[in-house]
């Protein structure tokens, strides 16, 4: 709604105002704006008058309301969304009601009736609860030491190039190593087990927050850099108010990346290592031949880090509001 | 002229500035390039593309240094960017992420001037400029014209003694345009500033300025200067009166030759009127 009025008001107005100034003498500013001045509209010419769209309101002034249409919209998405689920598990049933045996083989797979059925009765069990928790606490504090360092390193590696010369080349080799190559090595390096998952799952997130930050403070337009420097911005204050927000976008990227691949490194450090957690779980489903049990932790995976996903998004749309108004991609 | 005012005078005396090009060799953007801006005057810089203007401009704002030459502002040296110098870019430069208001009153934030000082004086201006109902808005939800018309609200937020355009409203509609050299006049006779105004708009540079400088290309010389002794407030009627028309064929014939000479002599007065231009009678095939 807001967008509209001021289209309307800028340049129908702005326009109307110019030549009325064209017909008086004197324009004061106060004149070449005028708010829906009826004498205003009769003095101006015969041109202003064909061209300013003051009068007779566009039809899409009537039509339904921002939020109504955002809502419209929201509900064919998430018809779409449930149809999306609905049918991967009508997929999954049938292939598995009929053992469809076409080189895959459905044979041994779990149907989604024995899993929802395995669900419930380990949900009375605390073990899994635990696990969910164990798991969960490792992502907190390996994803969390991540975003803090990587957003922190990004920042400087970004701004200063002397920083960038230091530190990205030793970070570059590092990076192509895959989490789970630290394995055996975070096992010997670490004082406990505990730990060294939580490291595996920090160098998981670390990388795609770190570059990601990098980026984004490189992708700010120079100008803005410069605006700010000509209206007396201190080297802090071009942090705090230029810098950090311009990147925000790019590190909101990195976090829900780092969080996808936070869980790949978990799971898999759980499956190699671990005692507790989901990972752990599921391996240990597969081991004592408890198929429906390794679906279950499979979807659990799944749902916790769609969640932690969407609670990465959640916070990047509250903390970047400004984003709502910029050109929307994609029909 | 208002007596008053004493500050704002901006000298560039014998300037040079070369950069180094991509295949390393140097390139000479401007060179003894002197020029003064009188405190509360309003001057335009015009001349072809790649002439060298904006360099003038960027060195004046802090964000080039000569190789030769001095600029000061009111007899100090300017080595680099302050908020005593307000800029409007030629491109968009507002914060995406803050609002109209928030833009406005960052400069005066840098200064630690007090919020509700802050918020008088970002209110006052964005009332003068027609901006004020849109104090909460998000740059995105503005047309082009209003974000340049914040942008020049911004500039002057921190009252600097000075007030460098860069082509400011370049990106704009030939209608907007128009309603914004009358607003920025307004806004000039208001606040009575020191103006440095590049453009390559013959019409914009007359309709602004106390004093047009015409430079050159390759190298970036100042050719000659223009004083422009229409009455003020000027007024868009103003654009069909005798003076002014003199003035636009003065100043188009001054620029045509440097247009010319910056599209590297490729174009000759000749050619362009069809003598020698002769493609045969097979016409455009026959070329091939």
């Amino acid at each position: 709604m807001k967008a509209d009025i001021s289209a309307q008001t800028d340049d129908g107005q702005a326009f109307a105002g110019s030549a009325q100034a064209g017909a008086q003498p004197v324009a004061s500013l106060h004149q070449l704006y005028p708010k829906q001045n009826p004498a205003a509209t009769a003095t101006a010419t015969a041109i202003a008058t064909a061209a300013a769209p003051a009068a007779p309101p566009t039809p899409i002034r009537f039509a339904r309301p921002r939020w109504i249409r955002t809502l419209a919209r929201r509900r064919v998405e998430g018809v779409l969304g449930l149809t999306s689920l609905l049918m991967m598990i009508v997929c999954w049933y049938l292939l598995t009601r009929f053992q469809v045996s076409l080189y895959v083989r459905f044979a041994n797979i779990p149907s989604p009736g024995d899993v929802l059925s395995k669900f419930i009765e380990i949900n009375h069990t605390t073990a899994y609860a635990n696990n969910v928790l164990i798991s969960l606490r490792r992502i907190m504090l390996g994803f969390g030491g991540a975003a803090i360092s990587g957003i922190a390193l990004g920042l400087l590696i970004g701004r200063y190039r002397y920083v960038r010369a230091l530190l990205f080349p030793a970070l570059e080799v590092l990076r192509p190593i895959p989490a789970i190559a630290w394995v055996p090595i975070s096992v010997m390096l670490w004082p406990s087990n505990e730990v060294s998952i939580v490291f595996i799952t920090f160098l998981g997130a670390f990388f795609p927050i770190l570059l990601n930050t990098v980026g984004g403070v490189q992708a700010i337009d120079d100008v803005l850099i410069r605006a700010a420097s000509t209206l007396g911005a201190s080297e802090r204050a071009m942090f705090r108010y230029v810098v950090l927000p311009g990147a925000l976008p790019h590190i909101f990227s990195g976090l829900a990346l780092g969080m996808g691949v936070a869980w790949v490194s978990l799971i898999a450090a759980e499956m190699i290592s671990g005692q507790f957690g989901i990972g752990y779980a599921t391996w240990e489903a597969y081991s004592l031949i408890s198929y429906p049990e390794i679906v279950v932790g499979m979807v659990t995976i799944g749902i916790l880090g769609w969640v932690c996903s969407g609670l990465i998004r959640l916070v990047g749309s509250i903390s970047m509001p400004w984003l709502a108004f910029a050109t929307r991609r994609g029909k | 002229m208002d007596s008053a005012i004493q500050s704002g005078r901006i000298e560039v005396k014998g300037a040079r500035l070369q950069f180094e090009q991509v295949d390393g060799t140097p390139f000479t953007a401007i060179d003894g390039v002197s020029l003064t801006i009188e405190p509360g005057e309003f001057v335009s810089i015009i001349g072809p593309s790649g002439c060298g203007k904006s360099t003038v401009l960027n060195v004046v704002a802090g964000f080039s240094k000569l190789d030769e030459g001095v600029v000061t502002l009111d007899g100090v040296a300017i080595e680099k960017p302050g908020s005593e110098r307000g800029v409007v870019f030629q491109q968009y430069s507002l914060f995406p992420w803050m609002t109209v208001r928030k833009n406005v009153e960052f400069g005066l934030k840098m200064k630690r001037v007090s919020p509700s000082k802050c918020e008088m004086i970002s209110r006052s201006l964005l009332g003068i400029a027609g901006l004020l109902a849109f104090e909460n808005h998000y740059p995105d939800q503005l047309s082009g014209g209003m974000k340049q018309r914040v942008g020049i609200v911004r500039a002057l937020a921190t009252s600097p003694r000075v007030l460098l355009m860069d082509e400011p409203f370049g990106a704009l509609d030939a209608q907007t345009r128009t309603v914004m050299q009358e607003v920025l006049t307004n806004m000039w006779q208001r606040l009575r500033t020191s103006v440095l105004f590049i453009t390559h708009d013959i019409d914009e540079a007359i309709f602004l300025s106390d004093r047009v400088y015409v430079m050159t290309a390759r190298p970036g010389k100042v050719k000659c200067v223009v004083p422009i002794d229409l009455p003020r407030p000027r007024t868009p009627e103003m654009t069909t009166s005798t003076e002014y028309i003199a003035l636009v064929k003065q100043l188009r014939g001054l620029i045509r030759a440097e247009s010319l000479q910056a599209m590297g002599g490729e174009l000759s007065a000749g050619g362009l009127a069809g003598i020698n231009t002769d493609i045969g009678p097979a016409g455009i095939e026959g070329l091939f």
